[in-house]
């Protein structure tokens, strides 16, 4: 029987600056064999062990497709984030997961696709986005609607600029607070739904970001005809376990560990329910 | 697997048995006349005239602190897991301690394993001693869970007049009872029929708590209790999280590191408490429950909906009634229950 709280051991191979407070890890299983066995999908997590600082869930940023190494995109905040920005190239690190469903994709394949972001709510995203364009025939478009707080907050700039530039993918971004002579969109992310032509029957939605700006988005969406089970969406919560033991992340009837992290908002507006809001 | 009876001159034989083979855990008489489940050296420790005891059997099975993982930071990072293989009976405790076993038991088995649990749950013997005598704050009747059972134990006991009647309920407590043939004599018809009237007798001493389950998992179930009911409970509740302690079946827990020498630490578990305002709380800030209310509807929500109880088994109230003698607030179990049927707290 395999032990679910063991972590697997893993260096951090490169780590990359995304914004003042928020860096991508890249990191490599150590044992060949469970790097072999360690296949994820966009949408699960990882819960990474600093040793001595704790541990603490990540979403995959990552795409698996055809790579042997792992990316979380981290924001310093807490103790363990804390001590895991410490730790430079070469660290030691320990990994459990993948962990969670994922999001759909076979299933929404000959549709329109709108990926809206928000803040590091774009790290979650950006395995599918990768792996939708990767196989764009598949699919009728590609959007991609992302937001800030202000320019510095924005991560994947390199990415974002290929995006922007990337045929068959539209990529707007916008920040809250414009400053550094920003002389892109300003104003919440939901603001850039009004400049992209939707064919909203044939268009399946992933959100995801700060708690507030899935609520706009979310209620955006509803009012331009988005079906319930046409939005997707990831919650976070401070997952202990990962495996449905501890119960830190029950939201109503279910666990966003296992049950999710990946919900419709069909599903959300179900648990919300539950949970009295 | 038919019923026998341990006389009552044997019954300390019986006891010295078990003693040889596993670390054996039973109620015992602490100073001040409390009943706390723990290990005993003889015989003689057994307290067999309790009511109940002040805590579950859970911290047995899910210690309040216990080590999950060891590592080593010296040179090449090392993990490993540590795991407690003591074999133990738990002997004479009470049958709604054994349901919440059961209920434990669907919480951390399931399609994934929780090892540290099942490493103890597989080494553990269960011998239910039935009840004829529940405390005033008993509802072990309400809660399916007592006061004899019919399910969930390795051997029941119910003491008769001369002599314990053990009843069979799985292949451990046949081995057990087979590997003591010499001590049982087989039980007559008089002795069944004593065991059922002393149960149908039990069910007749039950006190004023009653928690209204049926009504309370209904409502709760399909999200119909007024929120006052949860602002109510909430604002009495001192959030010190006895309740969840006490509770034979609550398991919530959380997870920390911590350095032993330089280089070394040790990763542990620990019991925590969905009512506690920090217990989802983020790095953030961002807390899915930030108040008392959200938080008290999360924990009766787990407790008794039917959408949990699907997923454990039964819903995870035992009625043990620890809840009604810790809480200082007057927000337990059959006061919660009662205001979620009325609509108000009593």
């Amino acid at each position: 029987m395999r032990n679910p709280y063991l972590p697997l051991v893993a260096t951090i191979q490169s780590v990359k600056e995304e914004t003042y407070d928020t860096t991508t890890f890249r990191l490599k299983i150590d044992d060949p064999k469970e790097r072999a066995a360690f296949t994820y999908r966009p949408g699960q997590f990882v819960e990474v062990s600093v040793f001595g600082a704790g541990e603490a869930p990540f979403c995959l940023s990552s795409s698996g497709h055809g790579r042997d190494t792992l990316d979380i995109t981290v924001r310093k905040l807490g103790r363990v984030t804390s001590a895991l920005h410490a730790l430079g190239e070469g660290g030691q690190v320990g990994v459990r997961g993948p962990l969670g469903n994922w999001f759909p994709f076979e299933e929404v394949a000959g549709k329109h696709i709108l990926f809206i972001g928000g803040g590091l709510g774009l790290a979650p995203l950006r395995p599918q986005i990768q792996d939708v364009y990767r196989e764009r025939d598949r699919f009728a478009s590609i959007t991609v609607l992302y937001g800030a707080r202000t320019p510095q907050d924005l991560i994947y700039r390199d990415e974002l600029t290929e995006w922007q530039q990337a045929e068959g993918m539209k990529c707007l971004l916008t920040v809250d607070v414009a400053t550094d002579g920003w002389e892109g969109n300003v104003g919440v992310v939901g603001t850039l739904l009004s400049q992209v032509k939707l064919d909203v029957p044939q268009t399946v939605a992933f959100v995801c970001g700060p708690p507030i700006m899935i609520r706009f988005v979310v209620q955006d969406l509803v009012s331009l005809g988005f079906g319930e089970d046409a939005i997707i969406s990831t919650l976070e919560r401070h997952m202990r376990c990962g495996i449905g033991k501890c119960n830190h992340c029950m939201m109503g009837d279910k666990y966003v560990c296992l049950d999710g992290p990946v919900f419709s908002y069909r599903q959300m507006k179900a648990m919300t329910e539950l949970e009295g809001e | 697997m038919t019923a026998r009876v341990l006389p009552l001159n044997r019954v300390d034989e019986f006891v010295r048995r078990l003693l040889a083979a596993a670390e054996v855990i039973a109620p015992r008489r602490v100073d001040g006349g409390d009943v706390f489940y723990g290990p005993i050296a003889s015989p003689g420790e057994v307290a067999w005239d309790y009511s109940t005891a002040v805590e579950p059997l859970k911290r047995f099975l899910l210690p309040q602190r216990e080590p999950i993982l060891r590592f080593s930071t010296n040179g090449k990072l090392e993990v490993r897991p540590e795991y407690d293989e003591t074999e133990r009976v738990f002997l004479g405790v009470r049958c709604c301690d054994v349901t919440g076993v059961s209920v434990l038991d669907a919480m951390f088995g399931g399609e994934i394993v929780d090892p540290y649990y099942m490493a103890r749950r597989e080494r553990s013997t269960f011998i239910a001693l039935t009840c004829q005598q529940p405390d005033a704050h008993c509802f072990c009747v309400c809660g399916d869970a007592g006061p004899f059972l019919k399910t969930g134990y390795d051997q029941q006991w119910t003491a008769l007049k001369d002599g314990m009647l053990v009843e069979v309920g799985s292949e451990r407590g046949e081995a057990l009872a087979a590997a003591n043939e010499d001590l049982l004599l087989p039980a007559q018809m008089e002795h069944i029929k004593e065991r059922h009237r002393l149960a149908r007798e039990a069910e007749t001493r039950f006190g004023e708590y009653h928690a209204y389950a049926a009504a309370a998992m209904r409502k709760l179930t399909t999200a119909e209790v007024a929120d006052e009911v949860w602002q109510q409970a909430a604002d009495r509740c001192i959030e010190c999280g006895g309740c969840t302690f006490l509770c034979p079946t609550c398991s919530c827990f959380t997870v920390t590191d911590r350095w032993e020498a330089p280089g070394r630490g040790v990763r542990e578990r620990h019991w925590d408490a969905c009512l506690y305002s920090c217990y989802s709380r983020e790095a953030s800030g961002h807390n899915p429950r930030p108040e008392g209310a959200d938080r008290m509807r999360g924990r009766f929500f787990h407790k008794l909906s039917h959408q949990w109880a699907q997923r454990n088994g039964r819903h995870a109230c035992v009625g043990c009634g620890r809840c009604v003698v810790g809480c200082m607030a007057w927000s337990h179990m059959p006061a919660v229950s009662e205001a979620i049927r009325r609509g108000a707290m009593p």
